[in-house]
């Protein structure tokens, strides 16, 4: 494959760029791994979910196994889409993005020799760590070792693995950016940077403060809050906008209009993504200042998702180009995910509208259609991205790419939809203190019995991706096979 | 920001703003709250816990009870339902969650909220029929069963004193009881002890509150 | 999804512009900021670590942390909800022979000699034996209710009384207090007789249902 030079573009100085396949072939095998073991994660989780919202129309579903109860597998559940599915597949697209963006491959000059194969096996390493933690975590959450910290529910050692293999694989996505051979920094590159920094921070210090060594429990509150907030918008949120920034422009043939925007709206993100967490605190135990900058937090972050959406939905789109590339569609929903987050976010952080909303289903639909829809959807633009370049031919099945897509977005529209109405609905009932609560409980019932079929066609689409990518690994291996490698 | 240590210096100072006011100040004002006395005897407010309570807290948060429950009565300017409803006679402070080890907030109602059920239904067996099937008391309710906390087992000699009275399709065989397990007994003493109805300075309660 | 497309590594961005924002969308984000900083700046106590509730909702000023008085009336009908409905109904109507009526029941109302005292008296320990109501005779049991606190009685009184067209003055937790001290030597449930028996005790006139104390 030959380099295609832009009459404009000019190289940073000095030496001649990687050359893609090299930078490729140095992260082939991390990446892969990394991302099938997201989807393997993916696929439990999304079994999980299912069940768990089966159980709440059927308490008695899988009743014979007493211990299989909703407080153990929701957690369960929701660790596995957050550690096992959406950072891992973060991790896998971060470093596949910045690896190629700085246009450096893993391990720089030895990345062919024995240093590049070391560094390989070292993140190979910490990769099987990470999923050693994922796993005997989640093994332990279901034997009865929660910790009871929502989102942090895996037991010490577990938590410890995690923050260590992290580190193992994430330093050198920092450090690749430090030795980029191209000069100026793209945007997609300073999501990356901050992303990589902040994991191990946020983490390292929830963990620290909550479930190893828990400061007095009158502080826990606002810190717990602020670990949901960053987790989800300092973590894995800027690694799907890296995406988007990284390959939109490129995709469409296009580039950014309002770049000062996207500058503005990354550090304004980067701002407001941890005080954000503060609206599932809102009119909790924690003085009125907090729950004041909750409120504002939550309106306000509207504007970073303005700017980013401003920049990547105002590039010029030609339609055909944009329905034959399921990556760029994936990515363009990944947005107006983003965008009717920050919508139900804001809406959701008003005093009147939280009061009544909060710990219902309104709020949980935030929640998945963050996870589900606005870090889900372009990280799975990336995988449908990267793996063709990474195994050097056209892997994918278009129909069950289409399926997957489809029945993604169906699922997505139709659980948070249901969510949202039934949480909107149980919270006005449960506004009025006349009504019983074992009322609002059955009144719930219609809207949890769709919400398990949402799940299972959720289900059915990561079944089609797990089909697809197995097709597109398996005939790699056969093909080598085949070429008698 | 196309320098490595300059965009790192960058992420750092903003970071640190909502480190800062979440992390920092909570640990070091809100952390460091202490009990207040009780004027009417020699206890204080939060009253402690006795020792099956703290051990109860440990069985609330591997069982899951987080997941569907809340603890946390909300501030009167957001609204006024917890109250109405009975939940609470007042907004939960931050000096209420002193004696856990965790704070169970909880960000799902999908249960009652707990942090006033010691005074709501003081009733230990209640709540241990309500654990091994909560339909049976609660019609309706989507609670699971939690009878891997309890022992059905053959009478020896007399039925025991703590054995459940149930009734009709929950009762086990003719010959055997169904006894609470220490976990069980652990917990509800921790139910039992949830309570945020004593005053504070922050947060008074008026001499005839709402309804318990 | 071919990879002849495009090269990540190209520089990009070089051709990146810089459009100028409209300026209703510069007004619109700097409204924002202002709500804000105003929403922050007016909602939050005066930053103290103490204040929880915003001070949005004290308009009568000082103490900041009175609770606000909920209606007994609120109370009642859910606590109501709760523990009388099976027999007695949602609609006060109880069922024929079986659980009498509340509405324009003279028990409830406290007509002729029927008073106070003795409605709150069968409540705390509940009735036995044939019992006349609205001219129909009830012969069930009702149970006792007295593990209620008196604000708890108080409550579900005062909304009995004032629901179904039924239209009698509130009930104090003060009187629920004294009734319940007086007839504490009671141990079963009434008969009528034997509650027709006690001389009728009215409340002292108060000033409503507020209570007296804070």
């Amino acid at each position: 494959m030959s380099d295609h030079t832009l009459p404009h573009h000019h190289v940073n100085s000095g030496h001649e760029p990687f050359d893609s396949k090299a930078i490729d072939a140095s992260v082939r095998l991390p990446v892969i791994i990394l991302f099938g073991n997201a989807i393997h994660w993916l696929l439990i989780g999304s079994l999980l979910s299912l069940i768990v919202s089966v159980k709440l129309i059927a308490p008695g579903f899988l009743g014979g196994v007493s211990f299989m109860t909703y407080g153990r597998l929701a957690p369960m559940a929701r660790d596995l889409m957050l550690y096992g599915w959406a950072s891992q597949a973060a991790l896998g697209a971060g470093i596949w993005l910045m690896a190629r963006l700085c246009g450096r491959p893993l391990g720089g000059e030895y990345s062919g020799g024995f240093g590049g194969s070391l560094l390989r096996t070292l993140i190979i390493s910490a990769t099987v760590l990470w999923n050693l933690a994922v796993l005997l975590g989640t093994l332990a959450i279901l034997a009865g070792y929660s910790s009871g910290v929502e989102w942090l529910e895996y037991p010490n050692w577990a938590s410890a693995m995690l923050l260590l293999s992290f580190l193992l694989i994430g330093i050198w996505a920092v450090l690749l950016f430090d030795r980029r051979s191209t000069g100026r920094a793209e945007v997609a590159q300073w999501y990356l940077v901050a992303a990589f920094c902040w994991f191990p921070w946020v983490y390292g210090t929830a963990n620290l403060l909550l479930v190893w060594k828990p400061i007095q429990a009158s502080a826990q509150g606002p810190i717990q809050s602020w670990y949901c907030g960053s987790l989800l918008a300092l973590w894995l949120l800027p690694v799907a906008l890296a995406g988007a920034y990284a390959l939109l422009p490129r995709l469409l043939g296009s580039h950014l209009n309002r770049r000062h925007l996207a500058t503005l709206g990354f550090w304004m993100l980067l701002f407001l993504g941890g005080w954000n967490g503060m609206d599932r605190l809102i009119g909790g135990p924690v003085p009125a200042w907090m729950t004041s900058a909750g409120v504002v937090a939550g309106v306000l972050f509207l504007i970073p998702i303005f700017m980013v959406s401003m920049n990547l939905f105002g590039m010029s789109r030609n339609k055909t180009v944009v329905e034959a590339s399921y990556p760029i569609r994936f990515l363009l929903m990944g947005l107006y995910a983003l965008v009717i987050v920050g919508v139900i976010g804001a809406l959701a952080s008003l005093p009147d509208v939280s009061g009544a909303v909060r710990f219902t289903a309104f709020t949980e639909a935030k929640t998945q259609l963050w996870i589900l829809g606005a870090i889900s959807l372009p990280l799975f633009a990336v995988l449908y991205e990267s793996l063709p370049q990474l195994l050097g031919r056209d892997c994918w099945s278009p129909v069950l790419t289409g399926r997957h897509y489809t029945l993604t977005l169906v699922g997505i529209a139709m659980l948070v939809t249901l969510m949202l109405l039934g949480g909107l609905f149980t919270g006005i009932a449960l506004a009025d203190p006349t009504v019983s609560f074992l009322n609002i409980t059955s009144y719930s019932y219609p809207f949890h019995l769709m919400e398990c079929v949402a799940q299972l066609l959720l289900l059915i689409a990561v079944l089609t991706l797990g089909a697809n990518i197995t097709r597109a690994l398996a005939g790699d291996y056969l093909l080598n096979k085949h070429n008698g490698k | 920001m196309h320098r490595l240590p300059t965009l790192l210096s960058g992420i750092f100072l903003v970071f640190l703003t909502s480190w800062l006011g979440l992390v920092a100040y909570p640990s070091l004002h809100l952390g460091r709250l202490t009990p207040v006395p009780d004027p009417d005897n020699g206890g204080s407010f939060p009253p402690t816990y006795g020792g099956q309570a703290i051990a109860g807290q440990r069985v609330y948060a591997t069982e899951g009870c987080i997941s569907c429950h809340s603890q946390q009565i909300r501030q009167l300017s957001i609204t006024t339902s917890d109250v109405d409803r009975g939940w609470g006679v007042r907004p939960s402070v931050a000096r209420d969650y002193l004696r856990d080890s965790t704070a169970f907030l909880g960000s799902r109602r999908l249960g009652q909220d707990l942090s006033n059920v010691g005074v709501r239904r003081p009733d230990a067996k209640w709540h241990l029929i309500h654990l091994y099937h909560p339909a049976a008391v609660c019609e309706g309710s989507v609670m699971p069963c939690f009878s891997h906390l309890f022992l059905t087992r053959k009478i020896q000699g007399q039925r025991a004193d703590d054995a459940l009275n149930l009734t009709g399709d929950d009762a086990p065989k003719e010959g055997y009881e169904v006894v609470p397990t220490a976990e069980a007994k652990n917990l509800v003493a921790y139910l039992l002890a949830l309570r945020h109805d004593y005053p504070l300075p922050e947060a008074p309660v008026k001499k005839n509150g709402a309804a318990k | 999804m071919n990879q002849d497309h495009h090269h990540l590594q190209q520089e990009q961005g070089s051709e990146d512009t810089n459009r100028p924002l409209s300026p209703w969308l510069v007004g619109m984000f700097m409204f924002a900021l202002c709500w804000g900083a105003f929403y922050l700046a007016f909602n939050s106590g005066g930053f103290s670590q103490d204040v929880y509730e915003s001070n949005a909702v004290n308009w009568a000023g000082g103490g900041t942390q009175a609770a606000a008085p909920v209606d007994p009336k609120v109370v009642g009908k859910r606590l109501y909800t709760q523990n009388c409905v099976v027999c007695h109904q949602a609609n006060g109507m109880g069922v024929a022979g079986q659980f009498p009526p509340l509405a324009g029941s003279e028990w409830v109302l406290t007509e002729g000699n029927h008073a106070e005292n003795h409605l709150v008296m069968l409540v705390l320990n509940g009735l036995q034996g044939p019992f006349v109501v609205k001219g129909q005779t009830y012969n069930n049991a009702m149970v006792p209710w007295k593990q209620l606190s008196d604000e708890q009685i108080a409550d579900i009184l005062t909304y009995i009384r004032s629901d179904w067209g039924n239209n009698a003055p509130a009930i104090s937790p003060e009187f629920v207090t004294q009734i319940r001290k007086a007839e504490a030597a009671q141990s079963d449930s009434w008969t009528q007789e034997q509650l027709l028996a006690v001389p009728p005790v009215k409340p002292n006139v108060t000033s409503g249902a507020t209570p007296a104390s804070k």
